[in-house]
């Protein structure tokens, strides 16, 4: 109908104004950004290559890069180690089970600044609720966020609480599909609660491991707001983060060029990783 | 009461044809049924009656008004859906009222209307019910009523009892019937059941791929289907049909593998040994010698299923399967050869393009 | 399952809850304890003290920012709910040129990563002149790729004889969408509600980039810069700035609890 069509275009042409602006120019501006030095202030000049140059040879680029695969390497395996056994222990029929799962959810509603501010004070290292612990149980306080060694242990800790309860919502979405079939026909063949974990729960979750892993995987490299907060990048730029190196250069440097620049590059390695990471998954259930 | 007039309607998706040069008039006050199988265009054309589907060339009219491009709303034309499409989220009395609300027609009159269609159609004590809480047929009956309240120029009614279940269609078939003999409406409606066609028809159209088979009373296309087409898809049990050619040896007479039916009356010329079909209604074979001309056919029974009334005979006559459909107690068994016979004043003959040549007077 | 199991189990479960739980509960204890107190375990504090609010409140304008992200968080929703179900119903349910590349761009969308057009999208908010305004907060959000995509999901499983009827009964397509739509869809509404609420209440990347001016931050904005700059002094001050950010939340998820699950993690899968 030409009137259908007339509405149509009608209704949708606010959306279409919209994804030019602010989706459409943004990607293309980042791509543009690439080869300009501009500062916000001086007409933006021409600056070649100059930016991708910078990058490759930038130490402290890749060390932010080093750090944020530091923190993946710590956070990924916790992340979907605790999602998925919290979900395993509530996927049967309990009391509170609505209560549990709202209390594993509580951080996931709450900002990440509030939670970067509580766990501050958490971590502190005189007045802090760990440490207090610590001290109680005979332990020695430990200095979780100035001690080089362990201030990326402690973020990544804390992210991990942050986000697992949404992860294991997704978890307990995978599991009501498991047939209750196959949990009998494993149980009545003998298998041991780990065999059966092993052998049918883990392998008919693998979809929901793989999304657990590209979503915190994406999340993760985003990682910014805690190191703001918490280190400001330290100690000993220990912490810095991608996002946190891109924001200082664009916001303390006003070098708008190169910020986008590592923009696009951290956009290519966040692509690259899921890939491989989909990848090598992927192979490992042909297996 | 008006006329609807459909002058050379096409109706294309691309290169793909829908309805092909459609021409028909429907008389003031007639309830005309279109009847096809899935893909033949009777729903596009109604669809097309509401507005809700564009006319891609020719003309529809209401009386002497043109309404090919008019909206939906400027047309004064109601539908009946399929799934009655009811708005969930109100009451019955809000369904009904709701298309008036938007005519900005007076409160008292829609107050007066819908406790008439009400009244008619025995919702009186529902009207304050969702959609949830009624019924198949209660929902169904709402759906006419909405429809009844708006008072329209025609009556479009899609498919309405294909989600009933068998006992309830025939009742809802019945009260559409009555309803619409009572208010008189021009009615157009549509459906793949060629039973409901037959029983609620003052005239059908028998749609296939886009364009007419042929347009009449049910019991003239009963009796005098123009092609093959039409003769399988009325009537029930369906007609048999049997291949083969015609033999002028001693008369003219059809025959194929183990049949022979002489042919009397008038016939249009078709070739010798041409291929031709013939078609026989299961109610029009006996299994008695009667009175009039017939041909005896022999053929082994196969199955015989007792419907209580009438009982089907199939038989394995030669290649061919034959079905009779009978009344009288005394039924031969499976496994028995018997005779059964054709009455050549009620054969239909088909040439090879699917046309009847057995024009009746 | 043995009964012994089960109650290793429930006591896991405690202690892991206890885990989730405590630190929220400490930290609104903390707010009210005298600076000498805050290190202590103890929930009841030996003497309460509202002195951690007074002093908070008086250092920075955490009133107007409470008002800031009240007004950008429901007009964000409001505009993601209407914008949005009107782009979801076009593309749901009406037929026009450009509907499936538009389809298309709306998927791309929610795989390009934010970092990539951060800087852009910055430098246009400069160029337009909205730094330190309401507009640089509410404009880029106006529509959601993820709402869209979850309403025209929707908006696709209702009859379309509803929609037919409708415009026999001469309903516009827009009245169709509020009067007909709407009431069917509302447990999708209050999904993509919550999420963008959620979404616009604990931002704090964006306005940290496009706001300066501490009349116009927002809550969490402002909360950052306040406990990073030193302003709040003690611990306790920043967090019953915290708490002010929290409190809403918690209360609204509390009642709401269902539905936070299933639209954070509704929008989370999607998007």
């Amino acid at each position: 109908m030409r009137a259908e069509a007339r509405s149509g275009t009608l209704l949708s042409a606010p959306y279409v104004l919209f994804l030019l602006a602010f989706a459409a120019y943004p990607v293309a501006f980042a791509l543009a950004l690439v080869l300009m030095h501009w500062d916000l202030v001086t007409t933006p000049s021409f600056a070649g290559l100059d930016n991708v140059k910078l990058l490759a040879t930038d130490t402290r680029f890749w060390q932010a890069v080093g750090n944020t695969f530091v923190f993946l390497g710590l956070h990924l395996p916790l992340q979907i180690v605790t999602a998925l056994a919290l979900a395993v222990a509530l996927n049967r029929p309990m009391m509170f089970r609505a209560f549990w799962r709202a209390a594993f959810f509580l951080p996931v509603v709450i900002s990440g600044a509030v939670v970067a501010i509580l766990w501050n004070a958490l971590y502190a290292t005189d007045v802090g609720l760990i440490n207090a612990l610590l001290v109680k149980a005979g332990i020695a306080p430990v200095p979780w966020l100035t001690d080089p060694r362990v201030a990326m242990a402690a973020i990544a800790v804390m992210v991990t609480w942050k986000n697992v309860g949404f992860y294991v919502i997704i978890y307990l979405a995978g599991l009501q599909y498991i047939p209750r079939s196959c949990q009998e026909a494993i149980e009545l063949d003998g298998a041991t609660a780990w065999q059966r974990f092993r052998h049918l729960t883990l392998p008919l979750l693998l979809p929901q491991t793989i999304l657990v892993l590209t979503l915190s995987t994406i999340n993760g490299f985003q990682l910014f707001i805690e190191p703001y907060v918490m280190t400001g990048g330290g100690p000993l730029r220990r912490t810095f983060s991608v996002v946190l190196y891109m924001y200082t250069n664009a916001f303390s440097y006003q070098k708008m060029g190169y910020a986008a620049t590592i923009g696009v590059a951290l956009a290519m390695i966040i692509g690259t990783v899921v890939a491989i990471q989909r990848k090598v998954v992927g192979t490992a259930e042909a297996l | 009461m008006p006329s609807v007039t459909f002058d050379h309607v096409t109706k294309r998706f691309g290169d793909v044809v829908i309805v092909e040069d459609f021409n028909l008039e429907v008389a003031d006050g007639e309830l005309l049924v279109l009847v096809g199988g899935s893909g033949s265009g009777k729903s596009t054309l109604l669809r097309m009656v509401a507005g809700l589907e564009s006319v891609t060339s020719g003309t529809i009219r209401i009386d002497d008004r043109d309404i090919t491009h008019l909206a939906p709303r400027e047309r004064d034309v109601a539908m009946v859906f399929q799934d009655y499409a009811l708005y969930p989220h109100l009451t019955v009395r809000d369904n009904l009222s709701l298309g008036l609300k938007l005519r900005k027609v007076p409160k008292p009159e829609i107050a007066r209307r819908v406790a008439w269609a009400a009244g008619m159609l025995g919702l009186e004590a529902l009207l304050d019910r969702k959609p949830k809480q009624l019924s198949g047929g209660q929902r169904q009956r709402v759906a006419m009523g909405r429809a009844m309240v708006r008072e329209p120029l025609v009556f479009l009614f899609d498919e309405p009892l294909s989600n009933l279940d068998a006992g309830l269609r025939a009742q809802m078939r019945i009260e559409i019937g009555g309803l619409q003999r009572r208010l008189n409406t021009t009615t157009i409606y549509v459906t793949h059941d060629q039973v409901e066609a037959m029983t609620l028809g003052d005239r059908i159209v028998v749609l296939a791929n886009g364009t007419i088979q042929q347009v009449g009373r049910p019991i003239e296309l009963y009796r005098d289907p123009v092609n093959r087409f039409v003769a399988g898809f009325i009537g029930s049990p369906p007609m048999n049909f049997i291949e083969g050619r015609l033999d002028r040896n001693g008369g003219a007479a059809f025959v194929a593998d183990g049949v022979r039916v002489e042919l009397g009356g008038e016939r249009e010329p078709v070739p010798v040994a041409a291929p031709v079909t013939l078609g026989i209604r299961p109610e029009d074979i006996s299994l008695v010698a009667a009175g009039m001309a017939t041909s005896p056919v022999s053929g082994t029974v196969v199955l015989v299923e007792r419907l209580g009334g009438t009982s089907h005979v199939h038989l394995d006559v030669g290649p061919n399967r034959l079905m009779a459909a009978v009344s009288q107690e005394q039924l031969p068994a499976v496994g028995e050869r018997i005779e059964v016979y054709v009455p050549s004043a009620r054969v239909h003959l088909f040439d090879a393009g699917g046309k009847c040549r057995t024009a009746r007077p | 399952m043995s009964k012994f199991i089960r109650a290793i189990l429930y006591v896991g479960l405690a202690l892991a809850a206890l885990t989730f739980i405590y630190p929220f509960l400490w930290m609104a204890s903390s707010t009210l304890k005298p600076p000498g107190e805050v290190g202590s375990l103890a929930l009841i504090p030996d003497r309460a003290t509202l002195d951690n609010y007074r002093i908070m409140w008086g250092r920075a304008p955490f009133g107007r920012a409470l008002l800031n992200s009240v007004l950008v968080a429901s007009t964000v929703t409001i505009a993601v709910l209407i914008f949005g179900s009107i782009t979801a119903y076009a593309m749901a349910r009406l037929t026009f040129p450009g509907k499936r590349a538009l389809n298309a761009a709306t998927m791309a969308v929610l795989l390009v990563p934010g970092q990539l057009t951060l800087i852009p999208l910055y430098t246009l908010i400069v160029q337009l002149g909205w730094i330190d305004t309401y507009a640089a907060l509410i404009v880029p959000y106006l529509f959601n790729a993820t709402a869209i995509l979850m309403l025209r999901q929707f908006f696709l499983q209702i009859p379309q004889s509803l929609i037919d009827s409708a415009r026999m009964d001469g309903m516009g397509e827009l009245r169709i969408l509020f009067t007909i739509f709407w009431p069917l869809a509302r447990p999708a509404l209050a999904i993509v509600a919550i999420f963008t609420f959620m979404g616009s209440w604990n931002e704090v990347l964006w306005p940290l980039l496009v706001v300066r001016d501490q009349h116009i931050m927002t809550l969490p904005q402002l909360l950052t810069v306040f406990a990073l700059g030193g302003g709040a002094g003690t611990l306790g001050v920043s967090l019953a700035a915290a708490m002010v950010l929290v409190v809403p939340v918690v209360a609204a998820y509390m009642f709401l609890q269902r539905y936070f699950i299933e639209s954070m993690a509704g929008a989370g899968v999607k998007g």
